[in-house]
C-alpha cells in the first residue's frame, strides 16, 4: 500500500504522456499496481518494485496498443471528423507537444518518455521494452525527428536518422 | 533540444487532476480489476488502445488503401474488398429496432446495450460512472422503449462484463475476478454474474477446481449449457531481437507463433461441477451441433477442427490462411466459420488484414481482404457476416449477405466506444457509430447504440 501511494503519482506522469488522458492514465497505473500486487512478495524481496511496476505499466500501455497481437482491439475513432490542423494551429506548446506525442507509434513514444521523462538509459530502455539498443536508439531517433516542430531551438534543416546524441 | 523535450514532458505532466482512484480498492478489498470509468465491452484500457492506435497510424490519405500497389498478397478462394460495398438502406436492408446515443463519453461513463435477449429484450447497462459507482441493469423493451430495471448486483462492483448467454430464462456474465499468481503472467479467476429473471435474483459463481485464466473474453457457454473455459497453455514465444520493424515503423508480429489453450468446462449452477475437456485448443466456438477449434491462435492457427456433437465425430482440414496470418478473432454459426487475420504490413502502412470464411466441411466461401478490417462475426444462423473497419477511407459496420453475395456499410463511421456488443438473437445485430462533438483523442466525444434487424 505505502508503495503503491508514493509512486501511484510518477507512474500516473508516465502513463499520461504515453497516452495522453489522465483518466486513461489512471486505468494503466491500476493496471501495473494490480501486477505489482500480484508479484509483490518476489518483487519486494529482490528489491526491483519500481522497476516491474513502471513496466507494467508501460506494458499496460504497449500491450492495448500491440493491434495486431490481440483480439480485443477496441474500436478507433471517427478519422472523417478528426482535424489535427484545428488542434496544431489552436493549442499552446505543451499541448502541442501532447498532440504530437500521440500521432508518434507507440514504441516511439515509448521510447521518448523513458529515455526523457524516466531518464533511463538506451540499456534500460532496451531491456524494459524487450528489444535492442539499437532499436531504442533508432525510435528515438524517429521521434525526435516527428517533435522537433514543437522543440523551438531544434534545428530547422532535416534530422538522419541516428543524428541524435546520446 | 532533448533537454528542452525534458522540460516540456515535466511541465505538461507536472498538473494532473484529481486522481479518484481508491488505491484500497484497487490493492486491498477486493483484489479484483478495478475500473473508475468507462467500462465498455473492450474495457476502459482498451479504449486508450483505440487512442493510442489511431495516434499510431498516418492518416494522411483518404483514399482507399491500394493493396496491390503496396504489395500485399492475395488470398486463396473468392476475395472482397470493402470498397465494393454499397450503403445499406434503412426499411430494406434493415429496420433499427433501438438506439441510444452518449453525448460526452470523454468525461464519463455511460449507458450500453450489452446484448439482446432471446425473446427480444435489451440488456441496457448505465455505468459504472463518477455519480454511480456501480453499475445498474434493465431490460429495454424495443418496442416500447420501457426499461425494467433489474435488482441490484451487488458482487459485480466495478468489474468488466461480458455476457455470454441472455436467454429467457437468464442472464450470464462473465469478469475477469480476482488477480491470482501464475508464473510471469497475471491470472484472473474466472467469475460468473448469473441473474435468474423468473426471481429477480442474482448469484456469483466462481469454481475453485478451474485453473487461473488469461481472461474472461474466450469463455462461452456450449449448447449443453456449460461454460466453456480456455485455461492458457502455452504461449508463443517473440523471436529473439524481438519482432522486425515494418514499413511504418512499428514492430511487425506477423507469422507469430500462436498461443494454446486447456479446454475446461463449468456448470453455471454448481460451482463443485468443474471438467478438464482434455483437448487442447487455439480458438474455439460452437454452433448448434458442433464444437469447432483450431490448433492455435493469436498465431499460427493450425489446423481447424471440426466436433460433432451428437456422434463425437471429428474432422479437421487446412484453411489455408495466408503464410504470414494471425489468427485474431474466430466465429461459427450453421455451417460456416469466420476468421479473423491480421497478416503483414506492407509499403505505406498498408495493411493486409482479412475475415476468411470457410464451411465446416473445409471449403472457402469468401475472404473479405482490406487495411483496417477486423472483427468478423457471423450472424442471422450464419447467413451474414459482420465486421468492423478502421481505415479513413472505408471506416465502418459492414455486413456481408452470403446468399446475395453482396455487402453492405451500415455506416461510414468507427467509433471510438463500443457502446453495443453482445450476443443477439434470430437475424438481429448490434452496432455502434461516432456521435457527439469533436475531440482531440477519440475523434467525437460519443457514441450512439444501435440494434438492427436484417430484412431478408
Amino acid at each position: 500500500m505505502e508503495f503503491a501511494a508514493s509512486s501511484r503519482a510518477h507512474l500516473r506522469r508516465t502513463a499520461y504522456l504515453m497516452c495522453g488522458d489522465w483518466e486513461r492514465a489512471s486505468d494503466f497505473v491500476q493496471e501495473g499496481l494490480i501486477r505489482v500486487y500480484v508479484r509483490w512478495p518476489r518483487l519486494e524481496r529482490n528489491g526491483g518494485e519500481l522497476a516491474y511496476a513502471r513496466k507494467a505499466v508501460v506494458s499496460a500501455c504497449l500491450d492495448h496498443a500491440r493491434r495486431r497481437s490481440s483480439t480485443e482491439r477496441p474500436q478507433e475513432a471517427d478519422h472523417t471528423t478528426a482535424s489535427g490542423e484545428d488542434v496544431a494551429t489552436a493549442v499552446a506548446t505543451r499541448q502541442a507537444l501532447m498532440s504530437t506525442l500521440a500521432d508518434l507509434p507507440p514504441r516511439q513514444r515509448a521510447c521518448v518518455v523513458l529515455r526523457y521523462f524516466e531518464d533511463l538509459s538506451v540499456a534500460e530502455t532496451a531491456a524494459l521494452l524487450g528489444c535492442t539498443e539499437g532499436t531504442v536508439k533508432s525510435q528515438t531517433s524517429r521521434a525526435l525527428f516527428s517533435l522537433r516542430s514543437v522543440l523551438s531551438d531544434s534545428p530547422t534543416s532535416e534530422q538522419a536518422e541516428g543524428a541524435v546524441s546520446w | 533540444m532533448v533537454n528542452e523535450l525534458r522540460e516540456l514532458m515535466r511541465e505538461a505532466s507536472a498538473s494532473p487532476p484529481q486522481d479518484r482512484t481508491d488505491l484500497t480498492a484497487v490493492l486491498g478489498r477486493g483484489r479484483r480489476r478495478v475500473r473508475v470509468r468507462r467500462v465498455a465491452i473492450a474495457g476502459g484500457t482498451s479504449l486508450a488502445a483505440g487512442a493510442i492506435a489511431l495516434g499510431s497510424l498516418a492518416w494522411t490519405n483518404p483514399a482507399p488503401a491500394d493493396l496491390a500497389a503496396a504489395g500485399v498478397p492475395r488470398p486463396a478462394g473468392p476475395t472482397v474488398r470493402l470498397t465494393e460495398a454499397t450503403p445499406a438502406v434503412e426499411g430494406q436492408d434493415y429496420r433499427e429496432l433501438a438506439s441510444h446515443t452518449n453525448d460526452d463519453l470523454d468525461s464519463d461513463n455511460g449507458q450500453y446495450f450489452d446484448g439482446v435477449t432471446d425473446d427480444g429484450l435489451v440488456l441496457f447497462r448505465d455505468g459504472p460512472r463518477s455519480t454511480q459507482l456501480y453499475p445498474r441493469f434493465a431490460l429495454l423493451d424495443p418496442a416500447t422503449g420501457e426499461k425494467d430495471w433489474l435488482t441490484e448486483a451487488r458482487d459485480i462492483g466495478q468489474s468488466q462484463l461480458w455476457a455470454v448467454e441472455l436467454s429467457e430464462q437468464r442472464l450470464v456474465l462473465v469478469s475477469p475476478g480476482e488477480p491470482v499468481e501464475s508464473g510471469d503472467d497475471l491470472a484472473m479467476a474466472l467469475t460468473a454474474h448469473v441473474y435468474d429473471r423468473a426471481s429477480d435474483t442474482w448469484d456469483t459463481l466462481r469454481w475453485t477446481g478451474l485453473p487461473a485464466t488469461d481472461g474472461p473474453w474466450g469463455a462461452r457457454v456450449g449448447p449443453d449449457g456449460r461454460l466453456y473455459v480456455p485455461v492458457l497453455a502455452t504461449r508463443g514465444e517473440v523471436p529473439e531481437g524481438g519482432w522486425p520493424m515494418g514499413p511504418d515503423g512499428e514492430a511487425d508480429d506477423a507469422d507469430a507463433e500462436g498461443d494454446t489453450y486447456d479446454l475446461w468446462s463449468v456448470s453455471l449452477t454448481e460451482q463443485r461441477d468443474v471438467r478438464d475437456e482434455g483437448l487442447r485448443v487455439g480458438a474455439f466456438a460452437f454452433t448448434q451441433d458442433a464444437l469447432v477449434w483450431t490448433d492455435s491462435q493469436n498465431g499460427d492457427a493450425g489446423r481447424v477442427h471440426v466436433r460433432d456433437l451428437a456422434t463425437g465425430e471429428e474432422t479437421s482440414f487446412d484453411p489455408a490462411l495466408g503464410e504470414r496470418c494471425n489468427l485474431l478473432g474466430f466465429s461459427a454459426a450453421g455451417d460456416r466459420i469466420a476468421m479473423s487475420q491480421y497478416c503483414g504490413t506492407y509499403e505505406g502502412g498498408v495493411r493486409d488484414d482479412r475475415v476468411q470464411v470457410v464451411t465446416t466441411d473445409g471449403d472457402q466461401v469468401m475472404t473479405v481482404q482490406d487495411s483496417g478490417v477486423e472483427g468478423g462475426q457471423l450472424v442471422g444462423g450464419g447467413d451474414y457476416l459482420t465486421m468492423t473497419a478502421y481505415d479513413r477511407a472505408t471506416g465502418g459496420t459492414y455486413l456481408y449477405d452470403f446468399e446475395e453475395g453482396r455487402l453492405l456499410r451500415l455506416g461510414d463511421g468507427t467509433s471510438a466506444w463500443n457502446v453495443a456488443a453482445g450476443p443477439a438473437p434470430g437475424d438481429q445485430l448490434l452496432w455502434s457509430t461516432p456521435a457527439g462533438s469533436k475531440v482531440e483523442l477519440f475523434g467525437r466525444s460519443g457514441a450512439t447504440a444501435h440494434l438492427g434487424e436484417i430484412i431478408r
